[in-house]
């Protein structure tokens, strides 16, 4: 039986070495994807988000709040404008994504005891910059409230460290453990690294059977005493050997372009890619053997790969799609793996760690091969 | 003789369509045995069935003296199967399509090798051994693909139209290879459109809308043909052909340059009908005489006297 898939798969081989063009696509386009796809989700880290302040109060009280927005490292304080028509402008035309404005009578307000308010202006259709804003502003509120109120018992004779036990202000911490910079990146990389690789195999597989179905060949090898699996694993073997070059390259550029750590982990990433490049060559075969004609066999992997990306949580979390769609998200195999390469790439696990999700891509080859095998018939009814 | 080949009532249906009904046929071991019939009469799908690609939809088939259902992946260690579409890797040169079915039939290295270079010898292509297939020419090709079913040195050839489209001296080289493989002891079934291509086999077989019509030695079905045929010599032959159609128990008639065939199911007397429907139309009659039968002439002669449903087929 072995001697049958190396034959086969040197029949491949010698194919696939000969088609040099499709050999260059093969080997340079996974490289451009990464490259695209990573610059295309690289936000950059979410901070500096550019801002102006409108002042229109101009009170020591009022002062007090804008300087207290220029400690805050998420906003970059451009400049203070002087009308509110100015920093709608600026919005409208998308130089800034947010406009803190201090209303006239702020401090008038304060003084009066009625509900003083400051005035938050967001580009909605930032929607990762607007509630970072807006998170800086309830902090700078909050601070400066508690500040106002030990003042406020300071003026009426309560020492600042008495008053502050008085009023027992609690204040929220939070600390980042993992992605400290919070990059989009670093969350989308392991999910662009996957399709990148899944793209590639599941569309050369799904083509293999019915090509030769379309050449004619598949009847003389149909009419050979070649077995089902001696034929599936001999088409797998040499996509998988061009796959791990692709790994290689891919993970080259994770690491040197998009600052990835890559290295320390090596050996876990390497593994969990050649398993998932597997599940995608298995997919592909199953695809290949349902399809009649090579265009058949293109838009069922055309289909198949676009809601991937989509609904497996390579993009945004999965918590984020409805409950009653969500269960899909389980199908597929690129969710497992973006999921665990993200929990290597970014929390440093180990495979102790992960196993359960490697178990379960290591199940989603053998059934998809199996189903291949069941699905594609020598004879035809 | 064993039989090489034995079907009882094989049928194949596809949807609606019976592309072959209640087929029963004998091959004996060692022979070359010519199935003829026209496009759509069911040729490639027996075949197809007999090399185990095709379930039968009723009846039984044995191959080798294994059951075509049953056995298909034994029987095919046993056949050679060259299809009717050229059917090898064009991206891979004219030895390696040869090392790779070998090596499909499960030969070992050496011997493959060993294998490869005899059949490249044989099939005249061992200077073109280093050439992509798909650079060759159509009966380079053609027997490409017999070597690539021989290679195996299987019991049992079946060639589905081999020599399709070939000039007449591929088509000679071609039937010399055939001859070369039946002498050293192999069966052969080949399907043909041409008539004298069936000349050059042991035994032949028609077949019409998925029936066979008839089958013999090429002798046995010369003789048995039902029809008197006259070779008749008139000018001008358009309208000699017109006036003798009209004659009653003239079944067909057939144009060959400036002389006419008829076929007639009276033996008595034709001649003296057919001279005196001429003369009454103006044409001259240069000669008539009783000529024997070609096998193009079984064969059209079958295919106007099969049954009717074959004829709706």
């Amino acid at each position: 039986m072995l001697a049958v898939v190396g034959h086969v798969a040197r029949k491949e081989l010698r194919q696939i070495l000969r088609d040099r063009r499709s050999l260059v696509l093969i080997l340079v386009m996974p490289i451009i994807l990464t490259f695209l796809f990573g610059k295309a989700l690289e936000t950059g880290e979410l901070g500096h988000i550019p801002s102006v302040i409108l002042n229109l109060d101009g009170s020591s009280e009022s002062n007090r709040i804008a300087s207290a927005f220029r400690t805050y490292d998420e906003v970059l304080i451009e400049r203070e404008v002087s009308t509110l028509t100015e920093a709608q402008d600026l919005l409208a035309r998308g130089q800034i994504k947010a406009a803190i404005v201090i209303p006239k009578g702020f401090l008038q307000q304060i003084e009066a005891g009625d509900e003083a308010q400051l005035l938050v202006l967001l580009d909605g259709t930032d929607n990762t910059s607007a509630p970072i804003v807006e998170g800086v502003a309830q902090r700078v509120i909050q601070r400066y409230n508690t500040e106002r109120a030990i003042r406020g018992l300071w003026e009426r004779g309560v020492r600042p460290d008495r008053g502050r036990r008085l009023i027992r202000p609690v204040f929220v911490q939070s600390e980042i453990r993992y992605n400290p910079g919070r990059q989009y990146l670093g969350y989308v990389m392991p999910g662009v690294i996957g399709l990148t690789l899944q793209l590639l195999t599941v569309m050369l597989m799904a083509i293999t059977i019915p090509r030769e179905r379309e050449r004619g060949t598949l009847d003389q090898l149909m009419a050979s005493p070649i077995t089902r699996l001696e034929l599936i694993l001999g088409k797998l073997l040499p996509f998988f050997g061009i796959s791990l070059l692709n790994v290689a390259t891919i993970l080259f550029v994770t690491d040197r372009w998009f600052g990835i750590p890559v290295a320390d982990r090596l050996p876990l990433l390497v593994l969990l890619c050649a398993l998932f490049v597997l599940t995608s060559l298995a997919t592909g075969l199953l695809i290949s053997a349902v399809s009649r004609s090579q265009f058949q066999a293109v838009q069922i992997a055309v289909f198949y790969v676009l809601p991937v990306f989509m609904l497996s949580g390579a993009y945004a979390p999965i918590e984020a799609i409805p409950d009653y769609i969500r269960p899909i998200s389980f199908l597929f195999p690129l969710m497992y793996f973006s999921r665990t390469v993200r929990a290597v790439t970014l929390r440093g696990a180990d495979l102790a760690q992960i196993w359960p999700d490697v178990a379960i891509l290591g199940g989603f080859v053998v059934v998809f091969l199996y189903w291949a095998i069941l699905s594609f018939h020598k004879r035809v009814n | 003789m064993p039989l090489a080949i034995e079907t009882t009532n094989l049928t194949r249906r596809f949807g609606a369509a019976t592309a072959v009904r209640a087929l029963n046929l004998r091959v004996r071991s060692g022979e070359i045995f010519g199935f003829l019939g026209p496009n759509g009469a069911g040729k490639t799908t027996t075949i197809r069935m007999l090399c185990g690609l095709l379930l039968p939809s009723e009846g039984t088939a044995c191959v080798a003296g294994m059951d075509v259902t049953r056995d298909a992946e034994a029987i095919k260690l046993q056949v050679g199967y060259m299809p009717q579409r050229f059917s090898l890797y064009g991206d891979l040169t004219v030895e390696e399509n040869l090392d790779f079915f070998a090596g499909v039939y499960r030969i070992p290295g050496r011997e493959r090798r060993r294998r490869v270079a005899n059949t490249l010898e044989r099939v005249g292509l061992l200077e073109r051994r280093a050439d992509l297939t798909e650079h060759l020419s159509g009966g380079l090709k053609q027997r490409l693909a017999l070597g690539c079913a021989l290679v195996h040195a299987p019991a049992i050839l079946f060639l589905d139209e081999p020599t399709a489209g070939a000039d007449p001296s591929s088509r000679q080289q071609m039937w010399d290879l055939l001859y070369q493989a039946a002498g050293e002891g192999r069966t052969i079934l080949v399907t043909t459109h041409y008539v004298e291509e069936a000349e050059r086999c042991q035994t032949i077989a028609f077949m019409h809308g998925g029936r066979l019509i008839g089958s013999g030695s090429p002798e046995q079905c010369r003789a048995e043909i039902g029809e008197a045929i006259l070779e008749v010599d008139a000018v001008p032959v358009m309208q000699a052909a017109e006036a003798v159609r009209g004659i009653a128990g003239v079944t067909g008639v057939s144009i060959y340059g400036h002389t006419l065939r008829v076929f007639s199911r009276m033996t008595e007397g034709l001649e003296g009908e057919l001279d005196a429907a001429l003369r009454g139309r103006e044409v001259v009659v240069r000669g008539i005489r009783s000529v024997p039968p070609t096998l193009e002439d079984v064969f059209m002669s079958l295919t106007r006297t099969a049954p009717a449903d074959v004829q709706d087929a």
